[in-house]
Formats: C-alpha cells, sequence, structure tokens
C-alpha cells in the first residue's frame, strides 16, 4: 500500500510540478509553511506576525541571461554582446520577478484538530517570456533573416499587482492525515497581459518575382489587456512616485476583484514518511475596471508601390500612390482599442514531498498538540511548479531541515530548476521566547557575485509564535 | 523596551545581510549602458512596374511618346526614425528589358518644395522578345550624404526612349529596394 501511494505521487508529481518558495514549504514550526500548503502538518497552537513584517519576499530570474553578459566588463563591445546573447536565448527563455510582503498574519488553534489562519498580503508577480523574433528584428533588422519568418506569438508576458485578503483551515483529519484549504480575496491593483498571440512577418527573396522581395504579415493577431493602466496612461507627466502612490490608492479593495483557493494535504504513511502536497491559487481575478485592450490583427503583403505613368499635364496631380498603400494598409491591417472586460487566471502552483525523518524529538506537552512524533532531521524531495501561459515551470528540489535544538532550525536545499544547476539554498529560524525570526535564500552560490546568477531569491519574516 | 530594541537589532541585522548580498554585483560596467545601440538592418521593397508599348504610346497623337514620368511620395522618409536614425542606404534598380532599344532611365530624389536631391541615371540596355536584358544599378549614400535622403520625400521615375529604326514593341520589368542602416 505504501509504495503504490509513493508510486502515485511521483506519477502525478512529475506531471504537474514546480517551484515557489521550497524553503518554507513543509517547515512546521513557520506560519507561512500553510501559505504554501494549507494542509501543512504544524507545531504551534497560534501565531501573530509582526504587521508588515512577517513576510518579505523577493525573487526574480532570468533563464537565458544574466547581467553579466550584457555588462561584463572585459573591454568588448556591449552591443556585440547584446546580439550574442539574444541569438543564444529562444522564445521559452523568461524573465521572473515575484514579490510577497504580508501586511497582516494570524492564527489560532481552534480546538485539538483544527488550526484557523489569517491575512493579508500584497502581490506583485511579472512573467515574461522572452520576445525573440520581435526583438531580433528590432535589433538586427530582417536583412540576414530573409526566407525566415519572424513569429509574434514569441510576444508572451503577465504582470500583475494584487493585494490577497485570505482565511484558511488547517484540520487533523486523523493519525495520519492533515488537510487544509485557504479561501482568497484578491483585490487587483494593477494587469497587463498579452498571451497566446499569432502571427508571422517575413521578407521572402522572390527570384523571377515582381520584385527583389515580397514582404508578408500573415495572421497576425496580438492581445494586449490591461486594467489600472488607463489612469496612469491619460496623466501627462506623471511622476513615478505619483503613480506609485496612485496604484498603492488602490490596495484596499480599490481595484478588480477575484476570488481563489489553496488545497492541501500531509499523509504519514508510516511513522517516518510523510508524503504532502499542495495546489495554491486557484482562482481567477475578474478584471471590469479601468480596463483597455489594445488588438494588432489582420494579414497583408506587397512587394512595392507601383507608379502607373499616367497621361498627365503638368497642372495635373500625381496620383497618390503612397495614400493609398496607406489605405490598404490600415484595412488589412488593423489595430483597435477598446474596454472589454476580462478574466485573468491565476498561476497556479503546485507542490508535492516526500519526506524521511529520523532522530526522534519529543514535543513540548500541550492539550491543544496532537502531533505525536517529531524527528531533528528530515531529508525530503520537493517537486514545485507553476503554471504560466506556456507551460508549467518546473523545479526539483532535495533538502535536509535539522532541528538545532527547540529554538533553532535551519534546512538547507538543492534545487534543479530552469535557473541552474547549482541552486543551494539556506532557511534559518530562530525563536526566542516566542518571538521568532527567520531569513532564508536560494542560490547562495550566486550571492557573491550577482552579476553571474540567473536568479536570487530571499525570504525574511519576524513573528510572534505561541506552542503553549 | 527589551523587546523593541531586540526587534530593530534583529530587523537592521536582517537588513544589512540582505543588503551585502544584493550589493554584490562584480566584473561588470554599468555605465556601459550609455553605448546601447540598436542596428537593423533593413530589406525594404520601393516601386515596382511592368509596362509594354502601350505606356508609350500618346493618345492624342498615336505617336511614340520617348519621354514618359511619374511621381511617387515616399512619405516614411520623413518619418523620425529616418530624420534621426538613418546611418546609410544603398539603393539597388533592375530592369529587364525585351525592347530593342536603349532606354535612358532617370531616378531623382525630390524634397517637398521639388529641389533636386539626388539622382541616379543609366541606360537600359536594349533586349529582344525571347531575349531579355538585365540592367542593373546600385546608388550607395554613405553617411556624410545621407542628409539627401532625410531631404527627400518623392521620387520620380523617368524613361525616355533612344531613337531607332527597330519597332518599338516590347516589355520592361521594374524592381527596386533600398537596404537601410540604422543606430538608434
Amino acid at each position: 500500500m505504501m509504495w503504490r501511494l509513493i508510486c502515485f505521487f511521483l506519477l502525478f508529481s512529475s506531471a504537474v510540478v514546480s517551484q515557489n518558495k521550497p524553503l518554507l514549504f513543509n517547515v512546521d514550526d513557520l506560519p507561512q509553511t500553510l501559505m504554501s500548503n494549507p494542509g501543512a502538518q504544524i507545531n504551534f497552537t497560534g501565531h501573530i506576525g509582526i504587521p508588515l513584517f512577517s513576510q518579505i519576499h523577493l525573487s526574480a530570474g532570468s533563464t537565458g541571461a544574466d547581467l553579466y553578459d550584457i555588462f561584463a566588463d572585459d573591454g568588448t563591445n556591449i552591443n556585440t554582446r547584446i546580439q550574442e546573447t539574444m541569438r543564444n536565448m529562444n522564445s521559452r527563455d523568461y524573465f521572473a520577478v515575484n514579490q510577497q510582503w504580508e501586511i497582516l498574519s494570524l492564527g489560532w488553534k481552534l480546538d485539538r484538530k483544527n488550526y484557523l489562519s489569517t491575512g493579508i498580503y500584497q502581490e506583485v508577480d511579472v512573467f515574461a517570456y522572452f520576445p525573440k523574433d520581435p526583438a531580433v528584428l528590432t535589433n538586427e533588422g530582417n536583412s540576414n533573416y530573409l526566407n525566415e519568418p519572424f513569429y509574434f506569438d514569441d510576444v508572451s508576458f503577465t504582470g500583475e499587482i494584487l493585494t490577497v485578503y485570505h482565511l484558511g483551515i488547517n484540520h487533523k483529519f486523523d493519525k495520519r492525515l492533515t488537510v487544509g484549504a485557504r479561501a482568497k480575496l484578491y483585490s487587483g491593483i494593477f494587469n497587463a497581459e498579452s498571451t497566446g498571440n499569432t502571427g508571422r512577418f517575413t521578407t521572402y527573396t522572390t527570384p523571377g518575382g515582381r520584385n527583389v522581395y515580397r514582404h508578408e504579415v500573415v495572421d497576425l493577431d496580438v492581445l494586449i489587456n490591461t486594467s489600472g493602466f488607463a489612469p496612469l496612461k491619460d496623466e501627462e507627466g506623471m511622476t513615478v512616485e505619483q503613480a506609485t502612490a496612485e496604484l498603492l490608492s488602490r490596495s484596499f479593495f480599490g481595484g478588480n476583484v477575484g476570488f481563489g483557493l489553496d488545497l492541501g494535504l500531509s499523509y504519514i504513511l508510516d511513522e517516518q514518511f510523510i508524503l504532502s502536497g499542495s495546489v495554491q491559487d486557484l482562482g481567477a481575478v475578474f478584471q471590469r475596471k479601468e480596463v483597455e485592450n489594445y488588438r494588432y490583427f489582420g494579414a497583408y503583403e506587397t512587394s512595392g508601390l507601383e507608379p502607373l505613368f499616367p497621361d498627365l499635364d503638368e497642372n495635373d496631380e500625381a496620383i497618390p500612390y503612397w495614400d493609398i498603400f496607406e489605405d490598404e494598409i490600415d484595412r488589412n491591417l488593423r489595430d483597435e482599442t477598446t474596454n472589454q472586460s476580462y478574466t485573468t487566471w491565476r498561476p497556479i502552483k503546485a507542490n508535492f514531498a516526500m519526506e524521511y525523518g529520523f532522530g526522534p524529538a519529543f514535543l513540548p506537552c500541550h492539550y491543544l498538540s496532537v502531533k505525536k512524533v517529531r524527528y531533528m532531521n528530515l531529508l525530503g524531495m520537493q517537486l514545485s511548479g507553476v503554471k504560466r501561459p506556456k507551460g508549467f515551470v518546473y523545479a526539483l528540489t532535495a533538502y535536509w531541515d535539522r532541528k538545532i535544538n527547540e529554538n533553532q532550525r535551519f534546512k538547507i536545499a538543492y534545487s534543479l530548476d530552469d535557473y541552474s544547476l547549482t541552486n543551494i539554498g539556506l532557511m534559518y529560524t530562530r525563536t526566542f521566547n516566542k518571538f521568532n525570526v527567520y531569513l532564508a535564500a536560494n542560490n547562495l552560490l550566486g550571492f557573491p557575485n550577482l552579476a553571474k546568477a540567473h536568479s536570487a531569491s530571499i525570504q525574511l519574516g519576524m513573528q510572534l509564535i505561541f506552542n503553549k | 523596551m527589551k523587546f523593541h530594541s531586540f526587534f530593530l537589532i534583529k530587523f537592521r541585522a536582517l537588513i544589512v545581510v540582505s543588503c551585502l548580498f544584493l550589493s554584490c554585483a562584480k566584473d561588470i560596467d554599468l555605465s556601459q549602458r550609455e553605448n546601447i545601440s540598436l542596428t537593423p538592418d533593413l530589406q525594404i521593397d520601393l516601386l515596382i512596374y511592368d509596362i509594354d508599348q502601350s505606356q508609350f504610346n500618346d493618345p492624342t497623337t498615336g505617336n511614340l511618346k520617348t519621354r514618359i514620368s511619374d511621381t511617387v511620395r515616399l512619405e516614411f522618409l520623413d518619418d523620425d526614425y529616418i530624420q534621426n536614425d538613418l546611418s546609410s542606404v544603398d539603393f539597388y534598380f533592375r530592369h529587364i528589358n525585351t525592347f530593342p532599344r536603349e532606354i535612358v532611365s532617370k531616378i531623382r530624389f525630390l524634397s517637398e518644395s521639388n529641389v533636386e536631391q539626388f539622382t541616379v541615371n543609366y541606360t537600359i540596355q536594349p533586349g529582344a522578345t525571347g531575349n531579355p536584358i538585365t540592367t542593373e544599378e546600385n546608388e550607395l549614400i554613405e553617411e556624410g550624404r545621407v542628409d539627401l535622403v532625410r531631404r527627400s520625400i518623392k521620387m520620380v521615375v523617368e524613361l525616355e526612349v533612344q531613337p531607332g529604326t527597330t519597332a518599338f514593341e516590347g516589355e520592361l520589368d521594374f524592381a527596386s529596394k533600398g537596404f537601410f542602416s540604422f543606430e538608434f
């Protein structure tokens, strides 16, 4: 039975996995573990986050290029380096920035089986695939790429700023199974997205044709949806500070509303093996306010303008070939700005982990604590994934979670992800009486020289944690 | 008070650690951003025509009209990217001729006030039906003369049939393109 469950887990997790905040996943001392798995096993009876400081999370990454690739101080020409870097990247390379800032966080045990947690956090999430073909066309032109299509499909990005209000319940179902759910109310501040675009531009050589080349745009359909952008655009001369103030003023129920759900569970296979899994942000934001959509669509081909040599007197006006050409383009390659509401799905995150514990520890006795077994060491494997426009972004993490004593704990992790093969992360948490601080950082080998790092991530925070 | 000072010390320590991490970017020179430029090379078709002897027929007299011309405005030459960022243009003109006579081609670029900026003149070699002859011409306008392109807005194509005794029958195909180099 146990191996069947493990096989099922591995099969399922290989299909739906990736990367979020692996260092805080399954850390049963920290309330933040409930944010990545509402069904996590937890080891506290209450918590109150220090407002604005209970979690500050920053992560940024680029799979195709780092700062050194572009700005290397090696005497070579920067434009040559940019060209080489762009050529080495492909349209599945991406740039990602995620920031979460916990404003309020608190939770408490309702009874022996149920833990209620709630809070507010603000999130910025930007994810953009490298628009290789449009970028190469802009940087190099079409001359070296005759008969090769430039695909507008490469334009794919999402960006959002939102405030999240959440309420979650963690329920100890029985000795083995803990389940949890978290309801989320999203208040969207800003959104911009452009996905599922189509179209290609090609310059064909046409030996035997009417001209040297034929320029062709086929199946163009590019849509950029925005909400919360129009008022910023309309304000001429708005400074960055003013724009930021305007955005922040919408933080509390000022924007577009959405709903979401996190689900999670953990299951003790036997005393030492624990399986856990979660999905986060099963939800959507309904973009209704301050919406502007920009659409570019159509098809057109040309080999040039054709003079007709009309029989004109000196006083006659020449045929307005250019105007006719422009009218034809406007009829065939169209653009429109609309205000149609749209729905954005949140980037779903999935986490699955299997842990093996050894070196038993003993918990402080408390009538609300029902967790019987605890280990000083946990060896684990975690698969995680985030759904992005072109599919899941994956990461596989192996970790050693070590409890030094009742007040200190560290977790060291090695991750394989799109950014690097040498991603080593470290989490350290310490509790002084009831006051807890934690710091976690990924890709430590990259921190000594961030210019050569493809990614960096840090989480830190402080809170009061009660366990008796 | 004790808690407050503890809180401040720990928070400062966290910020210092974070800043230490984030300030570690070595072996790079961000001031190079001022040297970043885009340098696209664009191949752009310009004018085409495909005419036969009927185009040289004077509708009033029915006689051969030895000189015909037409003017096409190239409005894109007035756009910002041409005015500010164009570094050179290599024009290419090609005629494929089956008329059995030489034809002089004059391609003139004029400003808005019809002042000639530059001109490309060449003789199209005679061909024959079933034996088209190709005449090609390039005109490279480099940085020193690129203002001539920037000041142009009209392209005048002019054909002048040279005298001869053979019947003036055939076709004349014209193709043209520009190889525009930019530095943004």
